[in-house]
């Protein structure tokens, strides 16, 4: 008997220790922002990404592994301004979860932190599959990054109030470094200014207005729109005419149209990682942005 | 030797008197050294002061950037917001959200669909087929919104020629936790896998011809519902309803019951294979009373008796199980993506059967076990366009009919079945086009060729879709 409750007790103590340590499960739509949550929590989180960067952020199933893992979720880390629009609402109402609803703290959507660019004055489907709340492809300017990981580091603290100075000094360290990085790769990519690109699709506006880049069109006539053999031709048209620098694809977009139109008129394809494992370079977020400038500047060689 | 004191006194007065001088000056120095440094120390102060003033001055400086910066950037993401805001009213923003399914199609049978039937199933006329030429019967309108903190609502209602029919109108948690979600209200049960799905999501047209004889062709009921979700990485969920169910499986599930006349229950599975594929999987279960006292034509013997029978009292039970298997290189859907989707019925069929030959009724007990199932693959093979294939089938089953078995209410000696196929383009996300072809043998000794054309347009608020 007695030996029964000794093993009660230190079953019970085992039990209670892990579930006081047990890292903060963190649901991540997309992989740049399970990379930023795994910079600023460490060992004290424990990171599912939902999706990888070969998919379409804007067309991810609401698969039921997505609706199991959204299920035990102390907070969901997305993108928002409508990026994940046709699968994030499935899960959140599907998984039966109160911390990652609306309005709790364990809804943390990183776009809704920055200023948008390229926010339409008026909202027509005819326009494509247009996002009202402007552009969330924010990640590819690191001024954002900082931005998006100060509110993600006080997010987790609140979440985690025990762990709140790990959390502090986490973000302190990786904002001295992003800092130090940041400059490193404007100084690096200061020719890149006023490279003339043509992403597939718009999903590299920020990037371009960060480093001076020239956007002379996309692929897509319109968002999420494949561009028709008709458009395919008036580009081929122009870029003849006025020829650019690279046309840039993401490593999730269908490279053919790209390669097509630099098959004619001799721009270089280059495929830019887009987020954190797009290239097999592209390990983390500063990977994400070292690859990102190489491939730009050797295009430009 | 005076002469020398007397000198060496003047020597020394002269040497000293410059020493007096001295002694005097020194202290004017000593004066002056004091003041200067009291200029100092006072100038000190004062330019300690000034830096001071001069590092505030700076800080507030910096700060008045800052704020200005701030203000800057949130100038800038109030422009980035605002015309964000007065977009809104179209999008989901807008609340509650509102989508609008416009849905319509050309029909065109090589039969006359008022008087097909399904042998061993539907009497003439029964077969659940859409109106011959051009419809829009099946245009939807949703509104959905979170009611506050705690309930999220969502109404569907189906715009038809002579009314607006209550699809779905529910109410449902969102702040339980612990993977638990109640629902009260009318809604679309949630057995199985195509019952849940709106029209404008199924991949064909018409439903399996299964889910239409079985479950007709969403099984609906006025009820409350519990679903759970295990707390595991794959995902398992258990649920079940309970209620009255709504038009079908009897005609006029009327209110003469206090309680519930109808129930299910359900179990699912699901997870992915790598990154390409993905699956799901469950078992269900569901029971209706009849509580009619009319009884509804349910079978048909029309062709061997000429006039109907119908069905009072008793129950309907149906088991079931499906399978959903998508596939989609690097689960990247946008290129090319293959679904598959297999579900298996089985139903019995309990009550009092009346064999009404010319006004001279025989009624006795009566039992029906029959079973069905579909397979459907639906394939894109390049963006916008999909291909699709099914095959339907139906087997007669058993029948115990009592004494009514010598007036020929037997299972009838054929499995009704039906190939369709379809090919479908989407301009973008919100519209679709579709062309079906189907191979109908569900009744006994004819063929039906059918031919659809239909449209689903899809406005207002952004659709996300279930698995």
């Amino acid at each position: 008997m007695r030996h029964l409750i000794a093993i009660a007790a230190t079953l019970v103590a085992t039990l209670s220790a892990t579930a006081a340590s047990a890292a903060v499960d963190v649901f991540a739509c997309v992989p740049e922002w399970g990379a930023l949550a795994s910079e600023l929590g460490g060992a004290k989180v424990s990171v599912y990404v939902a999706s990888t960067a070969k998919q379409d952020p804007h067309r991810i199933e609401a698969r039921p592994s997505l609706i199991a893992r959204m299920r035990s979720a102390e907070i969901a880390v997305c993108t928002g301004a409508d990026l994940e629009i046709g699968w994030l609402p499935v899960l959140l109402k599907t998984a039966g979860n109160n911390k990652v609803q609306v309005g709790q703290p364990g809804y943390f959507m990183a776009a809704e932190l920055v200023p948008r660019l390229e926010v339409p004055a008026r909202v027509d489907r005819a326009q494509g599959d247009v996002h009202p709340y402007g552009n969330p492809h924010v990640h590819l300017d690191p001024r954002n990054i900082l931005r998006i990981g100060q509110a993600l580091a006080e997010r987790l603290a609140q979440i985690d109030a025990a762990n709140a100075a790990y959390y502090q000094s986490r973000w302190t360290d990786f904002d001295a470094r992003w800092r130090k990085a940041t400059a490193v790769w404007e100084g690096k990519a200061a020719p890149l200014r006023g490279m003339k690109v043509v992403p597939y699709h718009r999903d590299s506006s920020y990037l371009v207005n960060w480093l001076g880049l020239t956007e002379v069109t996309t692929i897509e006539s319109k968002p999420g729109v494949p561009p028709s053999a008709g458009q395919l031709a008036a580009l081929l048209n122009r870029l003849q005419a006025e020829p650019a620098g690279a046309i840039t694809v993401g490593a999730y977009t269908d490279p053919k149209a790209a390669e097509w139109l630099s098959e004619r008129t001799r721009i270089p394809v280059v495929t830019l990682p887009y987020t954190v494992g797009g290239t097999p370079q592209a390990n983390d977020l500063f990977s994400l942005f070292d690859d990102t400038i190489d491939r730009l500047l050797a295009a430009r060689k | 030797m005076y002469r020398a004191r007397i000198t060496a006194l003047a020597v020394a007065l002269v040497c000293t008197a410059p020493g007096i001088a001295l002694a005097q000056s020194n202290t004017e120095l000593e004066e002056i050294r004091k003041e200067i440094q009291n200029v100092r120390e006072s100038y000190e102060k004062r330019i300690q002061e000034l830096e001071t003033r001069l590092q505030q001055a700076e800080d507030s400086a910096q700060r008045a950037q800052e704020t200005a910066q701030r203000a800057e950037q949130q100038a800038q993401s109030a422009a980035a917001t605002a015309p964000a805001a007065s977009a809104a009213p179209s999008q989901n923003a807008f609340n509650p959200g509102i989508s609008l399914i416009l849905q319509g199609a050309y029909r065109n049978y090589s039969e006359d669909p008022d008087t097909r039937g399904i042998t061993g199933y539907a009497p003439a006329g029964g077969a659940g087929l859409g109106e011959k030429g051009f419809s829009i019967n099946e245009s939807e309108l949703t509104l959905s919104a979170s009611v506050d903190q705690l309930f999220y609502g969502q109404a569907t209602f189906a715009v038809e020629d002579e009314a607006i029919e209550v699809e779905e109108a529910y109410a449902q948690t969102s702040a339980l936790g612990h993977g638990l979600t109640l629902k009260g209200g009318r809604a679309f049960s949630g057995i199985g896998y195509q019952n849940s799905l709106h029209p404008h999501a199924w991949d064909f047209l018409d439903p399996a011809l299964v889910q239409n004889v079985f479950l007709g062709p969403n099984y609906v009921m006025d009820s409350v519902s519990a679903t759970w979700i295990a707390p595991l990485p794959v995902f398992a969920e258990v649920g079940g309803e309970i209620g009255r169910p709504v038009e079908f499986p009897f005609e006029d599930s009327n209110h003469s019951k206090n309680g519930f006349t109808g129930g299910t229950l359900f179990a699912r599975l699901g997870g992915d294979i790598g990154a390409s594929h993905s699956y799901r999987a469950g078992g269900w279960w569901m029971r209706a009373e009849n509580r009619t006292d009319e009884g509804t034509p349910i079978l048909d013997f029309d062709d061997r008796t000429g006039v109907a029978n119908t069905l009072a009292g008793g129950d309907t039970e149906v088991w079931g199980l499906d399978l959903v298997y998508k596939w989609a290189p690097d689960g990247n859907p946008t290129r090319r993506n293959f679904k598959l989707v297999a579900e298996w019925m089985q139903r019995k069929l309990d009550g009092v059967l009346t064999y009404d030959n010319g006004g001279a009724g025989v009624s006795d007990a009566f039992q029906a076990k029959q079973n069905g199932w579909y397979i459907q693959g639906v394939y894109q093979f390049i963006p916008q366009w999909r291909l699709g294939l099914r095959y339907d089938r139906l087997d007669s089953g058993s029948i115990d009919s009592g004494v009514n078995e010598a007036n020929g209410i037997t299972a009838a000696d054929y499995s009704p079945y039906r190939w369709v196929a379809m090919v479908d383009w989407s301009a973008s996300e919100f519209s679709r086009l579709r062309l079906q072809y189907n191979h109908d043998k569900s009744q006994q000794g004819l063929t039906d060729h059918q031919v659809f054309l239909q449209y689903i347009f899809s406005l207002g608020a952004h659709g996300a879709h279930k698995f």
